[in-house]
């Protein structure tokens, strides 16, 4: 009889807190507590900073000792490689400077929108991702530095992400990488397609490319800026890793390798931007 | 439950958050890191049962909810599930736990959990994420899990102060066991 009791107690304490719990996903999706939780965690992510600003200051130098003893095989090769790759990055940079100038005379005449000029805010990163299903870092910059959601987020070689949540010193950036992650690109020959990321360390997927479009490995790939997207135009975003044209179908399969080492970055910008209301 | 045991088991959370926070989320293998708050809900099972520990686990997905850009309130749900159910299995042993059970019980908590995780994401909307990843990070999670059930379940015996190795709602523990 006790014990019948007490499984009968445990069931609804189960199905109690099952209940409650699906209704606090639901609010968050649906309702008005999501900017009430956006708070919380906005204040959660500016009290715990200190505390990871200081143990990423320890912890990484220790990181980088054994990511070194790890890699030592690997960076050789990587050496060699870098080295043939700065002589052709020579020669192009030769060619862009040409073409730079050619560029500056044409956006004197006819003031096409570009990504120079934005103002930015400098940041560090000071944690990695806090859960393993959602691509997201967190910087040391927040509300109180100019950053806002939905400002993109670049580092030298590209586009990082873009800021989901600020605080009032610090802000989350959600990764190019991220499943959730969708930027409007344009490559080749003034082709525009969808961006998405595929998780970690994983190419991005570019979505509605269509099936006739011709490019190639290697080909480079910057934010479109088209209407009301999310990011400026002209920001590197990565170049084609593959192309590949499935028979029968109306759009081909391109992925695109991101500019940006996520796995290894440290310092980021903010581009102190929206997207046109 | 007293509120000195809500009292030690705030305490142990508050530690969670800066361990996870701190450290764990700084220690990435293959891109996926160990979950203290997953390993503390299974540990919550075992040595509090499937009403208590359910009950601990829902507050520990409130406080891992707080840390991510998950959907508020799923951690709690598959914390819930997988404490209720490593109580149910711990209360049909009808014995107290042992090491092994409990790093079989982490074991299984951490795939168990990691997968309903994803799985539940997916279910109300989340991207899913790749095989491969998927297979990572469950993999990170378990390992986690196991090495350090024990210690948890130590922590979480003083918090309900329950003496070593007895199992708090267990029928034939429950009159002599508590202190």
């Amino acid at each position: 009889m006790a014990a019948s009791r007490r499984n009968t107690s445990q069931r609804l304490t189960l199905v109690i807190l099952v209940l409650v719990s699906i209704t606090l996903v639901t609010i968050t999706y649906r309702g008005g507590a999501r900017h009430v939780i956006s708070s919380v965690r906005n204040g959660a992510g500016d009290a715990l900073a200190p505390v990871q600003r200081g143990v990423a200051a320890v912890l990484h130098p220790i990181g980088n000792l054994f990511a070194g003893m790890a890699g030592y095989g690997g960076a050789l090769g990587e050496n060699q490689r870098l080295q043939v790759e700065v002589g052709q990055l020579r020669r192009q940079l030769i060619e862009a400077q040409q073409a730079q100038e050619q560029l500056d005379q044409l956006l004197s005449e006819q003031n096409l929108p570009f990504a120079d000029g934005i103002p930015e805010v400098l940041g560090q990163m000071i944690s990695s991702p806090s859960s393993n299903f959602d691509l997201t870092v967190e910087i040391d910059r927040g509300t109180s530095n100019g950053v806002g959601v939905g400002m993109p987020v670049v580092s030298g070689a590209g586009l990082v992400g873009s800021v989901v949540s600020a605080g009032q010193h610090t802000a989350v950036v959600q990764l190019l990488t991220d499943p959730r992650s969708l930027v409007g690109v344009r490559f080749g020959n003034g082709i525009v397609a969808v961006a998405q990321g595929q998780g970690e360390g994983d190419p991005l997927q570019l979505q509605y490319v269509p099936e006739t479009s011709v490019t190639y490995p290697g080909a480079p790939v910057v934010t479109s800026g088209l209407d009301v997207a999310a990011y400026p135009s002209g920001i590197p975003v990565g170049t084609v890793a593959s192309v590949r044209h499935t028979g029968g179908s109306l759009t081909s399969q391109v992925l695109v390798t991101p500019l940006v080492n996520l796995s290894i970055l440290q310092y980021v910008a903010v581009l102190q931007w929206l997207p046109p209301a | 439950m007293t509120l000195r045991t809500w009292g030690r088991f705030g305490l142990i959370a508050l530690v969670a958050v800066f361990v996870q926070v701190g450290i764990l989320n700084q220690i990435a293998v293959g891109g996926a890191h160990a979950d203290v708050f997953l390993l503390l809900a299974i540990s919550a099972g075992l040595v509090a049962g499937p009403q208590r520990g359910a009950e601990m686990a829902f507050a520990l997905g409130l406080v891992a909810d707080v840390l991510v850009q998950t959907p508020y309130g799923l951690s709690s749900l598959c914390y819930v599930l997988v404490a209720f159910a490593v109580g149910v299995a711990t209360g049909a042993m009808n014995r107290r736990p042992t090491l092994g059970f409990q790093v079989a019980a982490a074991l299984l908590g951490g795939v168990g959990g990691t997968l309903l995780f994803a799985g539940l994401g997916t279910l109300i909307g989340q991207p899913s994420v790749p095989r491969h990843q998927l297979v990572i990070i469950v993999a990170v999670v378990a390992a986690g899990c196991v090495l350090l059930a024990n210690l948890a379940c130590r922590l979480l015996e003083w918090a309900v102060a329950v003496a070593p190795g007895a199992h708090h709602d267990a029928g034939i523990f429950a009159s002599g066991s508590a202190r």
